[in-house]
């Protein structure tokens, strides 16, 4: 049993795969961790993912097969290697993957990426389960190598987590010499104009050859119609199991028009159906097949069985009553909240009480902060923008728009992956009196994403090498007011963090205290003694797992208590406490 | 088959849904699980599904076709009873997990709907912190519903038993076994 993502990792350790690279973010995580299994792998969590696809750039050119994976809006930030890569020819075997992300279970949008491969003139082949994650994996390096061509497998965060069933090979080994020098990888013009039919080429010879690839799947009912699909949503369409014609797609981009026309010629009408974009129905109007899709299946969300079943009915194809999602009950909700022992708890409970109203946050743990109960962040965009962004604002509020305190808000991982540039870029034409606090939450890991390692974890975990010093890093780029604070001592970091919002000018307060779920935090728990809670919710308003209100024999009205298995001991609760009621334990 | 085990972040879903699944698969089925996994702090609302038979196309469970849900938390349960077929089981963890509103006053844990929904269905309830606790630690609690499980389901018990033993950590194996039996014996 794999999960989709354990199975990439397979097949590409089985395909001789040698240099495996990525940026940690949900749902392709698990592709990384799976690879360091392999003792002849060498895997990395770069910076970011640009820099993890040009480590794997060198990879392939050095002559081995290299994957680089990357949650969707990862491709963003490695598009510019990605673009001119993509017109030189590769080496070793190379695979990009990308896990997209429809319904946007947790991501910030729904890019389509098959889109992205087409742009950057990539093959694209579309997984419908692990095993065939597995085999596309080792198809796609391989073909890869044959027509050097970089590859693109595109999977969805529901298969990257889901297990079945897969059939395990044996590892081959293999490996090309280094890469000799060549004008064909330095793209500069003429190289690069002619690498412009080069890739036109390339993609049409695959587009040749895709007639006898084994990737698709083909299912006659002897129905007038033909719904053609690709990837998950093939196996939630079989769930339905129409009476209807299937043509699944494995090799997704370029489709070969005279196999797809071999296959719609027999029938008088076409239906696609696809997650998110038109892409296939595209390609095919491209061609000029008629077909319908989008007109009946949703432009966004995933398509599960109910959901294709109603389309289905839509397009008059089956019979049936539409359904209504029934998952779920309307009840109480429940809402993520911060670990027992978060660092980050502290910070956003000062935040709140703090006169600043203009919170920019960015991407971590932290966009929690944008929700109930914290509900004081005003917007989340990508990795990193929290710091232009606030800058874009205090500028223009110098402009006249506004004059208030404006706070900025970033974990480490993401100043690592992105932030510093947006940093530098700070200085520039700074003038005195232009309010703005940078808030660093150094927990030192990607702690979102399960806590990988960042540019900082060195300083609290032996194991890991890089040891960047955040403050030092400023101060050299030539920041004047640095302040660190150590976010567990309560007091002291809520008058750093009031003055600094208070100070007319820009500073950076660097909060450091360990993720409480990486370093695994368990010191002595509190209690609460009901004979001095005044039962004024202080302490429950910071929202802490294992705090809430309760009945004490013999005492009148709710008091707070503590569940001691929950709570990790970090005396947040105790230092807000305004009657000193929540006491350390007895050490057993 | 298909069960829908619902719960808490931080209650181990992913690795539970793993055994049964590991499980499920050497008793010779075709398996498919789904794990729902979205930020990763603790304390939002998770779910999994398991199915196997002869052959499993999609991963998703359709609306009311459960045929166990594993509520790890009673309210989380309550949530997703639509999910189970009318003569369907529960088998639920009764140690609550209050969620920020009710802690916050801003809504009332459905303690009655919960209890009701138990006595419509075939169900059995423990609170299987404190059963693993007892044994040694709590984190055993969820090898307690596998036992309970596992009594209900036509798989031959060394198999859990093996499964569970390669999965949990050494130190951790003689709790599990006396949590699962525990389960094996309550139903």
């Amino acid at each position: 049993m794999l999960t989709g993502n354990e199975a990439i990792a397979r097949g590409f350790y089985e395909a001789g795969g040698k240099m495996a690279t990525s940026y940690p973010g949900s749902p392709t995580v698990q592709i990384l961790e799976a690879c360091k299994q392999y003792d002849d792998v060498y895997a990395e969590f770069s910076t970011n993912e640009k820099v993890a696809l040009e480590v794997a750039i060198g990879g392939s050119f050095a002559g081995l097969r290299s994957m680089v994976s990357m949650k969707h809006v990862g491709m963003n930030i490695a598009a510019d290697p990605l673009m001119t890569f993509t017109e030189t020819p590769t080496n070793g075997g190379f695979l990009l993957i990308t896990g997209d992300d429809p319904g946007l279970k947790s991501s910030q949008n729904e890019q389509d990426n098959r889109v992205f491969g087409k742009f950057a003139n990539m093959p694209i082949v579309d997984p419908s389960d692990a095993q065939e994650a597995k085999d596309f994996t080792k198809f796609a390096l391989e073909m890869s190598e044959r027509y050097e061509a970089p590859f693109m497998l595109r999977i969805t965060s529901r298969l990257c987590h889901a297990r079945s069933v897969v059939k395990l090979d044996e590892a081959i080994s293999t490996r090309k010499p280094v890469f000799e020098k060549d004008m064909k990888y330095a793209m500069i013009p003429p190289a690069s104009v002619k690498a412009q039919y080069f890739m036109r080429d390339r993609l049409e010879a695959l587009s040749q050859a895709s007639q006898s690839f084994d990737l698709n799947k083909y299912e006659d009912k002897g129905s007038d119609v033909l719904i053609i699909t690709s990837g998950i949503t093939y196996n939630h369409l079989k769930e339905v199991n129409p009476d209807i014609s299937i043509l699944k797609l494995g090799f997704i981009y370029p489709l070969n028009e005279g196999l797809i026309r071999s296959y719609t010629d027999q029938y008088k009408s076409v239906i696609v159906i696809e997650e998110m974009m038109p892409f296939i129905e595209n390609e095919l109007k491209l061609m000029g097949i008629a077909c319908e899709g989008k007109k009946y299946f949703s432009f966004t969300g995933e398509l599960d069985a109910r959901i294709i079943r109603n389309g289905l009915i839509d397009a008059g194809l089956i019979e049936g009553d539409k359904k209504k999602a029934g998952m779920t009950l309307e009840t109480v909700n429940r809402l993520p909240l911060f670990c027992a022992g978060c660092p980050h708890r502290p910070i956003f409970d000062i935040l709140k009480k703090s006169k600043a109203k203009m919170v920019i946050g960015d991407i971590g743990c932290y966009s929690l902060s944008i929700l109930d109960p914290i509900d004081i962040s005003n917007s989340i965009i990508s990795m990193g923008a929290t710091i232009g962004i606030t800058k874009g604002i205090r500028k223009a509020m110098s402009l006249g728009q506004a004059e208030e305190p404006v706070v900025s808000v970033i974990g480490d991982g993401t100043f690592f992956h992105s932030g510093i540039p947006s940093f530098i870029n700070l200085l520039h034409q700074q003038k005195d009196f232009e309010n703005m606090t940078f808030l660093i939450l150094d927990n030192r890991t990607t702690a979102m994403t399960g806590g990988q390692h960042n540019g900082g974890s060195g300083n609290f975990n032996e194991q890991d090498d890089l040891h960047v010093d955040i403050k030092a890093l400023l101060e050299t780029i030539g920041f004047k007011r640095v302040i660190e604070v150590d976010q567990f001592d309560y007091k002291a970091s809520k008058k750093v963090i009031n003055d600094e919002i208070a100070f007319n000018g820009l500073s950076i307060v660097i909060a450091k205290g360990q993720c409480a779920l990486k370093y695994k935090t368990k010191k002595t728990p509190y209690y609460v003694d009901p004979e001095v809670c005044i039962g004024c919710k202080t302490c429950i308003k910071t929202n802490c797992p294992p705090l809430k209100m309760k009945t004490y024999e013999g005492i009148n009205g709710l008091k707070s208590s503590i569940d001691p298995e929950m709570c990790v001991g970090c005396g947040v609760c105790a230092q807000v406490c305004p009657v000193g009621a929540i006491k350390l334990s007895e050490v057993k | 088959m298909n069960i829908m085990m619902v719960g808490v972040g931080g209650q181990g879903l992913v690795m539970t849904s793993g055994i049964i699944a590991e499980v499920a698969r050497r008793a010779g089925y075709d398996v498919k699980t789904n794990d729902v996994i979205g930020l990763s702090q603790r304390g939002g609302r998770v779910w999994a599904s398991i199915r196997f038979s002869n052959m499993v196309y999609s991963m998703n469970i359709p609306d009311g076709e459960a045929d166990f849900l594993l509520a790890l938390e009673p309210l989380e349960g309550y949530r997703y009873r639509e999910m189970l077929k009318d003569d369907g089981i529960i088998l639920m963890n009764k140690r609550i997990i209050y969620p920020s509103d009710v802690v916050f006053d801003k809504a009332e844990y459905p303690h009655d709907e919960i209890d009701k929904m138990l006595e419509s269905y075939e169900s059995y309830g423990l609170d299987a912190n404190e059963v693993a606790q007892g044994f040694g630690n709590k984190m055993a609690a969820n090898t307690v519903i596998l036992g309970m499980l596992a009594k209900k389901l036509d798989i031959d018990k060394s198999i859990w038993e093996q499964v569970i033993k390669e999965r949990v950590p050494g130190k951790a194996i003689e709790i599990n076994q006396k949590s699962f039996d525990f389960g094996y014996d309550f139903v």
